[in-house]
């Protein structure tokens, strides 16, 4: 055995010193592309799961969301909640919500929103709604009779606008009618247009909180929710447990938890895509491995059968062809693992816009790349040795002479 | 050393059998150098390659030293080609990707030795067949009479009890043809080294012993040469 492995060693390293170089380069050229279709579609779907979930955390759930247990539709004693979660050692802020369904309706167009009621000062600390004003202004604390609208409802958005219903002409200083849930009607001035080329965003609406209490009749203290943003990110998960040691007994989510079935709806397609393009891609690279190692095999089958004729046993040949493939293999996942980076690194500084405004930077996932390097070097030494092997079990005089 | 006896190989079957060897019975003793003649299709190589070991006969008995090799299972015969027995191919055979040296010290080292050792050895064998200073080239570096003196180093430098050579020189010049005769001649005059050699040029036989002529698979002929 070890003598097998000894000749096959110098097998495989005189074919690599003073083999063809062409055929080297060639074979390691397409074995890094093979790596590349492993990795780079996987990397761009991270990148694009990162972007949505960035959205999640800037807009409806901050690093925490606490929503009402049970059926309540409602969180009775937020500003109680607000005070516990701000003596919390990490959270950095912290504002309540509330969400409510309505229809808004200008010149006979008439679309169903969500209208948000928030504390305007608060939200700079917690959302990114107040940087996302296109048009207008974001609201103040005496903002009773101005609204916010999505740029999709409001007509202006230029990456959703066919896809949803609008209310065509509404601008910055156009008056709207909103309708609530409960039949309530208010009219209210558009103060600003808010666009964040994210359908969550741009379809709603957003009042001051004191409207939402008034329409509704609500008692102080009543939210849908409270919207907390965290000192570390990464640290959600133990803030999680630690608002509810402080004695929150509300629903706490994170916005990773909260995200997940989101994502889970949203990006099922995605995943699917992903979850196919990594099995084609393993199918096609595990097919192009044996197809070029057997090509190369064959051309070599001479060289086999005289290394048999003079005494060589097969199981030093098989190893040199293990050992030459992944040598072959390495350097292709070398080669493969440079051109990713310098795309990762390209696509970085230039990231892939969609929608006109969403930059998609694709993910380096370490797991994703460890996952297909051993992929690869498990399918090399198979490649490598099967044909080996079944070459190396022909007669001689076939292999030599050919019959 | 190797005894034949009614040695068979038949290729196809049926109406279409070609009997390459049509019951073949010699027997050579350790350090003759014999050639093997006879016109082409007579079944010389169909001989060697049984003889060393690359092919299996259809009938017949064959013996190295007193040991039946011809049923033995794969591994044996191996074994057998790598420790007992030299082959010089046609067409030298030799891996192109390997240097003179590695090509010959190869088989040391599935022998199990050193690398050092191995390397030793190969310079000794390139040595008696006069290329020890071109050890570090490769087969394309070499002319054809090289290439084959290589060969010749790879067969020899296990100390094989027999070697077979297959039309050595059919590839080469008067010039090279002589000097891998020569290299023949010698190892079979200062080495005891015997040597079974498969030709069709009448001028070879000034170098042999013996010579075994075949027709249409069978032995017509077998003569001792008269020393010139
Ligand atoms: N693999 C084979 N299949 C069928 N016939 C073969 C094969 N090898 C050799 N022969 C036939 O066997 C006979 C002897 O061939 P061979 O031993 O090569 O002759 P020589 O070496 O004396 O020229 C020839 O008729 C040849 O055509
Ligand atoms: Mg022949």
């Amino acid at each position: 055995m070890i003598d097998d492995i000894r000749v096959g060693a110098l097998i495989a390293a005189s074919s690599i010193k003073r083999g063809n170089k062409k055929t080297l380069i060639f074979i390691v050229f397409v074995l890094s592309l093979i790596f590349m279709n492993l990795v780079f579609l996987p990397s761009m779907i991270g990148g694009m799961t990162v972007l949505f979930t960035g959205f999640m955390q800037d807009y409806p759930y901050g690093d925490i969301v606490i929503e009402p247990t049970g059926d309540n539709t409602y969180i009775n004693n937020a500003d109680n909640v607000l005070q516990k979660v701000r003596a919390v050692e990490g959270v950095r802020a912290a504002t309540k919500r509330l969400d409510v369904g309505a229809s808004v309706e200008h010149k006979q167009k008439v679309v169903g929103v969500t209208v948000t009621g928030v504390l305007p000062t608060e939200e700079y600390e917690i959302s990114r709604y107040p940087y996302i004003i296109k048009e207008g202004d974001f609201l103040g604390e005496l903002s009773r009779d101005e609204i916010i609208i999505g740029s999709i409802i409001s007509g202006t958005s230029t990456s959703f606008g066919e896809i949803y219903d609008d209310l065509g002409e509404a601008r910055v200083g156009s008056l709207v009618d909103v309708t609530y849930s409960n039949g309530v009607k208010r009219t209210y001035k558009v103060k600003g247009i808010m666009e964040a080329t994210f359908e969550l965003v741009d379809l709603n609406a957003m009042v001051h909180y004191k409207e939402i209490e008034e329409v509704y009749g609500l008692d102080v203290g009543e939210a849908t929710s409270v919207v907390v943003r965290i000192d570390e990110a990464g640290t959600e998960e133990q803030m999680k447990v630690k608002i509810r040691e402080a004695g929150v007994n509300e629903q706490v989510f994170t916005w990773a938890d909260k995200s997940e079935a989101l994502i889970r709806q949203a990006m099922q397609s995605l995943g699917a895509i992903d979850v196919m393009s990594k099995f084609v891609g393993l199918i096609v690279g595990a097919a192009l491995i044996l197809i070029i190692i057997y090509i190369n095999i064959l051309n070599r089958k001479k060289e086999i059968g005289i290394l048999k004729a003079i005494g060589i046993t097969p199981g030093s040949i098989v190893l040199s062809y293990a050992f030459l493939s992944m040598f072959y293999v390495s350097l292709g996942i070398f080669a493969g693992m440079v051109l990713y980076l310098s795309l990762m690194i390209y696509f970085q500084a230039n990231p892939v816009i969609f929608y006109e405004t969403m930059k998609i930077r694709p993910q380096i996932d370490p797991m994703l790349l460890i996952q297909s390097i051993v992929t690869m070097l498990t399918l090399s030494v198979i490649a490598g040795t099967l044909p080996a092997w079944s070459v190396s079990k022909e007669s001689i005089l076939k292999a030599i002479w050919g019959r | 050393m190797i005894r034949v006896k009614d040695l068979k190989r038949y290729y196809g079957s049926g109406a279409t059998t070609v009997r390459a060897l049509n019951g073949v019975s010699f027997e050579i003793r350790k350090g003759e150098f014999v050639a093997i003649m006879g016109a082409s299709g007579s079944g010389k190589t169909t001989l060697l390659r049984i003889l060393a070991l690359l092919d299996d006969a259809t009938g017949g008995e064959y013996t190295i030293r007193g040991l039946k090799v011809s049923r033995l299972p794969e591994a044996e015969r191996s074994y057998y080609r790598l420790t007992q027995v030299g082959y010089v191919f046609q067409d030298y055979a030799l891996i192109n990707e390997m240097t003179a040296a590695e090509n010959v010290y190869i088989l040391s080292m599935m022998e199990g030795k050193s690398k050092k050792e191995s390397y030793r050895t190969a310079l000794e064998a390139l040595d008696k067949v006069g290329l020890k200073d071109k050890h570090d080239r490769v087969p394309d570096e070499l002319s054809g009479g090289e290439k084959q003196r290589v060969a010749i180093a790879r067969a020899i430098a296990k100390k094989p009890d027999i070697m077979f050579a297959d039309e050595p020189c059919a590839n080469l010049d008067t010039i090279n043809s002589e000097q891998v005769l020569e290299v023949f001649k010698d190892l079979n005059d200062n080495y005891g080294q015997t040597i079974v050699m498969v030709t069709h040029e009448p001028w070879h036989v000034k170098y042999v012993d013996r010579v075994i002529t075949f027709k249409d698979g069978v032995v017509v002929g077998d003569e001792w040469v008269e020393e010139q």
